[in-house]
């Protein structure tokens, strides 16, 4: 190991799509942050290293936990290379100034939950002496498999430019970096029950012994006027998921959005034919 | 029989039956003693089912000692026992359908309760029909997200409905209306009864129907050798049929986080018991609210939190970021929380509320003219289909009416020209102007709103949208045409014609266009004509008004339909209308067409009040053809044919022009598409009529084809229609469409129901109508076989043996008539095979649609019985049939339950013996004699079962009568007064037609040529 390789990278399938085709990572003014706070620790022309292996799709994967970021970069070995980002978190007791004070500006968490980190967290954080981003290269510390001397290596790299990405999908991610957990900063009530879309847990309901009852005759008992809401196809395509925005390290080789689109609107059609053809069974 | 059911059970629909004659074995061993053989649910399935879909299910159910209970009499009798039911299981054959098949099935099943002769539909399955329709109402919408459930290897690719908003509630009330026997069946006995909540339930089956239909439309892309990410592997998955995630765990594990993180913000909505409200408020009035074309305050967007138990409650937001946050009714849920989540997913939609959460504690933002204009047109439409509560000014909202500019379109009326009948195609000259609410806009105003570019203005103290280069495009466009034909006119003048109703045109007219347009928007105010002279018999006061609006249409060339219920007479009224016609001088040929079964009906009803009027049956194999019928039908003005031959002889038909072209219950024209209805709309003719006694106007599907038939290209082709009224009436319940119609096709139908006021006044209690139905040809074969064997006899018998002979003879031709079943004793197929059956198929089903009850009376119990098992077959409703061998107990329960009982039995068949007498059934208005005994007295005790102390309708009676038969005959010499009928009167039984002489008896009993189908 004591050569650096020069091989190029074998080509990686199924790696993370970046968003950023040319120019910069990261379109938010926080993500922006990131990036140019790794370029005061002077890593900054370092970074430059890790873009085309971004682009290229050779980052397999990225898992943010708190304080701590593990990913798996394609390089030029059959097997890929493991990379670690170890984060120097925020003390819990700075933390918890810092949601009483997010609790008292409401707007904040409105920003945050509508993805977007408003001005005024910084400030949060700089009043307190606190800093979002890491304050020095000493705080991050990385590790990678490669043979690669020099740190970071553009695997590392490619990993930053990627979380920056991510970062502007979703702000919390810089938080959790740091050691805080979304639902810990805004409060459990919001999101106690709220990880699946089944609803709310409902009481059981044995059944009746009363044959009439058993049976029912709801034909009858049908609100027809709203009973389903309305049977169309909606003017903008799957509402639902662009809602949510990306997906998280989408890498699917059709583009996530695309793909949403072109099933939502393929199965509104069939929705439409299916009930066309229930009426139409109706009718004759 | 089989009644079919079906519950939803670990994702599919478990498919089982009843067997009414099912034989028990097998029963001991916790089989359900009646249930449906699992080949014989395969069968009716018609589907190309698995056989490994063909598996046994448990039912739990309510049952009387260790015997389930039937769901419903058709499926057996329940045994007599006063302890309570309980539920226990029974095991059953059954078939678990996955989504698709079961969207299959659902969609075979249609909205009728038999899916086929024999076999019923449970009201669950008419349960899981709606709630399909609710699936696929959320797919079309797009109210659902992929997902990816479980862990490890175990993990799959679904797809779910997110119900938030208005879906929550309509989940919420769908839920309540479950019957419990939706949700009865487990895959074993060990589980115990199920106790899932019906949501819960009603939830996975909305699951499996928009994951079908999701599933279907994402095609999955090729597999090849696994998968580049995990990403990919779910995308395929989520379109493939097993929704199968190929992924190792730790690709799992991480999938699944991902996929709850990216839809958390979702997934706090749908569980919220609150939902976001926003209301648009107008800017305040500013004084001078007159003449000021311009009006440029800033407006005002409110938040509001609505919960969903007490929608009627609005906390403004200022409320709730006072509040010290939990809210005491849900201690669960955080109203400010739940706040800052939706505002920040309504930012997502709409940008003003994206710069209100810019500032601290955010309860509205202010939007100026452009924003609130795009505010109602774009962003509010995309937050209500977000789930999000829109409250919008009352002017907006109420639109299309006053608020809208409108272009006022004056026709010049040119004179009428000498005589009768106006030309659809007379050409009238147009004059266009511009007005808002009655006041015209001058091309200045008009010019200097097109400079302001402003969408909302306030014109004249209203608020108004308005986009004036558009208005005077249109303007122009109408400007520009100068001419419109009548017929453009009178859709216009409907608010039936494309253009003119997109850009809003008010037609105006004077004189007799005037005259014209204001009668066909007042429903049948017209001029009653004199009674034709030689009609005999009088009109009711609101026939003579149907047979005015009739003659007012027909004067005009335009299509009428008369959609009267059934025995308010539309066939004198029409007869009249036709006789009227001809005194007018137009006797050239109508053609009539009616089911074969009626044909005979309309000659009689013709002989007997238009006796003017000439009438030809054209049917059957020696019918007249090419010049000779030609010839023929130029000399009546009436020719009767049924719907069959009018396809048949569809050239022969259209080579006539025909003055009118009546179709009598016209609903066989309904399906637009179906060979006979194009055949109809082609036939030549200067008039149209149709006439059914369906509620037409109810069925918006139907009444294209009819209205096309009627006033050719008055809805527009069938995919505008389909378009512009169908899909936004069926689908979206548009109300401003609903009207829309019924503005344009309103003044062509006129409905009367026994229930008017009106009509009731005119009514008697009770009313007789004679039902003329014709013999099959079978029935007509084994008729002259009878009687070929008894003239030979006739001859040779004497005293009391002629007499028995003659009887048995009697009995046997009215058997015939009856059913050839009853008469051969076989057990042989009933459905088509009778005329009469025929008939009274179709009478039942216009009094069931109706909502109305029967009593169905035969002398004979076989006939009886033949009836009870042919209308539950056929209609899947239950008929109880009293016969003299029903016990006391038997018979008194039949009773109450049809008079008490609110699901009681809408049909009820007795023997003239047994039920002839004593009973009190007023809640029947309508009395069937299926076939005759010649005794007035006799069956007049009948029908005063149903007419007596106790009915607040007027009953109907209808006499089913073969015609050309002994029974005809028979009816025709009690109606002349024959000094032969006068002995009926006196006599008890018909034994007075033994003594008529072998000459005078023969001309009874012989079948007349021409009288009987194909």
């Amino acid at each position: 190991m004591a050569y650096p390789d020069y091989r190029p990278a074998i080509r990686a399938r199924g790696g993370i799509r970046a968003q950023s085709r040319r120019g910069d990572f990261g379109a938010s003014w926080w993500a922006r942050r990131w990036l140019q706070t790794l370029e005061e620790f002077r890593i900054g022309t370092r970074l430059d290293r890790g873009r085309s292996y971004a682009r290229r799709g050779q980052v397999l994967s990225i898992d943010v936990e708190p304080g701590l970021v593990l990913a798996l970069v394609q390089g030029s070995r059959p097997k890929p290379y493991r990379v670690s980002v170890q984060v120097k978190t925020i003390s819990l007791p700075d933390w918890e100034e810092l949601r009483e004070e997010f609790g008292r500006q409401p707007a904040i968490a409105a920003s945050l939950l509508s993805g977007r980190m408003p001005d005024a967290v910084e400030e949060c954080f700089s009043a307190r002496g606190l800093s979002m981003f890491p304050e020095s290269e000493a705080d991050l510390e990385t590790v990678c498999s490669c043979p690669d001397w020099s740190n970071p290596c553009k695997h590392v790299a490619a990993v930053y430019l990627l979380l920056g990405e991510e970062f502007d999908r979703d702000p919390f991610l810089i938080f959790r970096l740091r050691g805080m957990e979304r639902e810990e900063l805004l409060g459990r009530d919001l999101v106690r029950s709220a990880q699946t879309l089944d609803g709310p847990p409902a009481a059981p309901e044995p059944l009746p012994a009363d044959p009439s009852e058993f049976w029912g005759n709801p034909g009858r008992q049908f609100d027809e006027g709203d009973a389903f809401g309305a049977i169309a196809v909606p003017d903008v395509h799957a509402a639902l998921p662009r809602q949510l925005g990306r997906f998280p390290f989408w890498q699917g080789e059709e583009e996530f959005s695309a793909a949403m689109e072109r099933i939502y609107r393929a199965a509104s059609q069939s929705a439409l034919d299916a009930h066309a053809g229930q009426t139409d069974g109706e009718e004759n | 029989m089989l009644i079919l059911h079906a519950a939803q059970c670990e994702g599919r629909l478990v498919l089982w039956g009843e067997d009414s004659e099912a034989t028990g074995d097998g029963h001991g061993d916790g089989r359900h003693p009646r249930c449906a053989a699992g080949d014989l649910l395969l069968g009716v399935m018609g589907l190309d089912v698995g056989e490994e879909m063909a598996s046994e299910a448990v039912v739990w159910l309510p049952s009387w000692g260790s015997e389930p209970l039937p769901s419903s009499p058709l499926a057996g009798e329940a045994p007599r026992s006063r302890a309570k039911p309980r539920i226990l299981p029974f095991r059953v054959p059954a078939l678990w359908l996955d989504g698709a098949d079961a969207g299959e099935f659902l969609e075979r099943c249609g909205d009728r309760p038999v899916l086929q002769p024999g076999v019923a539909l449970g009201p669950e399955i008419t349960y899981w029909r709606r709630a399909r329709q609710f699936g696929m109402a959320l797919v079309a919408r797009q109210r659902y997200l992929p997902t990816a459930t479980g862990h490890g290897d175990g993990m799959t690719a679904a797809w779910k409905a997110v119900f938030v908003g208005d879906d929550a509630d309509r989940l919420a009330d769908m839920g309540g209306l479950m019957p419990p026997a939706a949700r009865s069946a487990t895959g074993d006995a060990a589980t115990g009864p199920p106790a899932q909540a019906s949501s819960t339930v009603l939830r996975a089956f909305l699951d499996g129907v928009v994951d079908h239909l999701a599933r279907k439309a994402s095609v999955p892309r090729p597999e090849g050798n696994g998968f580049d990410s995990a990403h990919d592997a779910w995308l395929h998955a989520l379109g493939a049929a097993d929704g199968t995630i190929r992924v190792g765990p730790d690709q799992a594990k991480q999938l699944g986080r991902q996929v709850s993180e990216w839809q958390r913000p979702i997934a706090v909505a749908a569980n919220a018991p609150y939902r976001l409200c926003l209301r648009l408020e107008e800017p305040p009035e500013t004084e001078d609210g007159d003449g000021a074309v311009l009006d440029q305050g800033d407006w005002h967007l409110r938040y509001l939190l609505q919960p969903h138990d007490d929608r009627s409650l609005l906390l403004p937001a200022e409320t709730v970021w006072k509040g010290r946050g939990k809210d005491a009714g849900n201690p669960d849920y955080n109203p400010r929380e739940f706040l800052l989540a939706a505002l920040s997913q309504a930012a997502n939609l709409c940008p003003p509320v994206a710069e209100s959460l810019e500032m601290e504690g955010p309860s509205g933002g202010m939007l100026s003219a452009e924003e609130a204009h795009r505010f109602l047109n774009a962003e509010a439409p995309a937050l209500q289909q977000a789930g999000f509560g829109v409250l919008l000014p009352a002017w907006w909202t109420g639109r299309g009416t006053k608020a809208r500019p409108t272009i006022r379109a004056r026709v010049r009326t040119p004179a009428m020209t000498g005589g009768g009948g106006v030309s659809l195609s007379t050409m009238l000259d147009l004059e266009v102007s511009v007005a808002l609410g009655g006041q015209e806009i001058t091309p200045a105003e008009l010019a200097e709103l097109a400079e302001l570019k402003a969408p909302l203005v306030r014109l004249r103290g209203q608020w108004v949208e308005i986009n004036a280069d558009e208005i005077r495009e249109a303007a122009d466009h109408w400007r520009n045409r100068k001419q419109v034909s009548l017929r453009e006119a009178v859709l216009i003048g409907l608010g039936a014609e494309e253009r003119s109703s997109e850009d809003n045109v008010r037609l105006e007219a004077d004189d007799w266009v005037g005259r014209l347009m204001e009668r066909l928007g007042r429903e049948a105010e017209v001029e009653t004509p004199a009674a034709p002279r030689r009609f005999l018999g009088s009109l009711r006061p609101y026939q003579e008004r149907g047979y005015a609006w009739l003659t007012f249409l027909r004067r005009w060339g335009l299509g009428a339909c008369l959609a009267d219920d059934m025995g308010l007479g539309k066939t004198v009224q029409t007869l009249a209308a036709l006789e009227l016609d001809r005194q007018e001088g137009n006797d050239r040929p109508s053609l009539l067409v009616c089911p074969t079964s009626l044909m005979y009906n309309w000659q009689r009803e013709a002989g007997k009040f238009t006796p003017e009027l000439g009438v030809m049956l054209h049917h059957g194999p020696g019918r007249k053809r090419g010049d000779e019928f030609r010839q023929a039908a130029a000399e009546r003005q009436v020719v009767v044919t049924s719907y069959g031959t009018m396809l048949r002889d569809a050239e022969t038909l259209r080579g006539v022009p025909w003055r009118a072209v009546i179709l009598d219950e016209a609903q066989n024209v309904k399906n637009p598409m179906a060979r006979q209805s194009r055949a109809a709309r082609e036939l030549p003719a200067d008039y149209r009529v149709a006439l059914t006694g369906t509620p037409v106007e109810n069925h918006v599907g139907d009444l294209w084809s009819i209205m096309e038939f009627l006033n050719p290209g008055l809805l527009g082709t069938q995919a505008r229609f389909k378009r512009d009224y169908f899909v936004p009436i069926q689908a979206h319940r548009d109300e401003a469409a609903t009207s829309r119609l019924k503005r344009a096709a309103g003044p062509f139908i006129l409905r009367r129901v026994k229930t008017d006021p009106a009509v009731i006044d005119d009514l008697p209690d009770k009313r007789e109508t004679k039902q003329y139905c014709v013999l099959t040809r079978e029935q007509a074969t084994l008729y002259q076989a009878v009687l070929r064997e008894a003239e030979t006899r006739m001859e040779e018998a004497e005293g009391i043996s002629r007499r028995g002979m003659i009887l048995d003879t009697l009995t046997k031709l009215k058997q015939a008539c009856n059913h050839p079943r009853q008469l051969l004793g076989d057990n042989s197929v009933v459905a088509g095979r009778s005329g009469k059956l025929e008939r009274l198929d179709e009478l039942l089903e216009e009094i069931v649609a109706s909502g109305d009850r029967t009593l169905v009376f035969s002398q004979f119990a076989e006939m009886g019985e033949i009836i009870r098992g042919h209308v539950q077959e056929t209609f899947g409703i239950e008929a109880p049939f009293l016969h003299g061998g029903v016990s006391r107990r038997g018979r008194d329960a039949m009773v109450e339950r049809f008079q008490n009982d609110p699901d009681g039995p809408r049909v009820f068949v007795l023997s003239l013996k047994a039920g002839g007498s004593g009973l009190n059934l007023p809640r029947a208005n309508h009395v069937i004699h299926y076939d005759r005994w010649w005794n007035p007295a006799v069956e007049n005790q009948a029908t005063d079962r149903a007419f007596r102390i106790g009915q607040t309708r007027d009953v109907q009676v209808h006499k089913l009568i073969c015609a050309g038969t002994l029974e005809d005959h028979v009816d025709a010499m009690i109606e002349a007064k024959a000094e032969t009928a006068r002995r009926v009167v006196g006599g008890s039984s018909e034994r007075w037609l033994t003594e008529l002489s072998n000459a005078e008896l023969r001309d009874v009993l012989a079948l007349s040529r021409e009288h009987y189908g194909d």
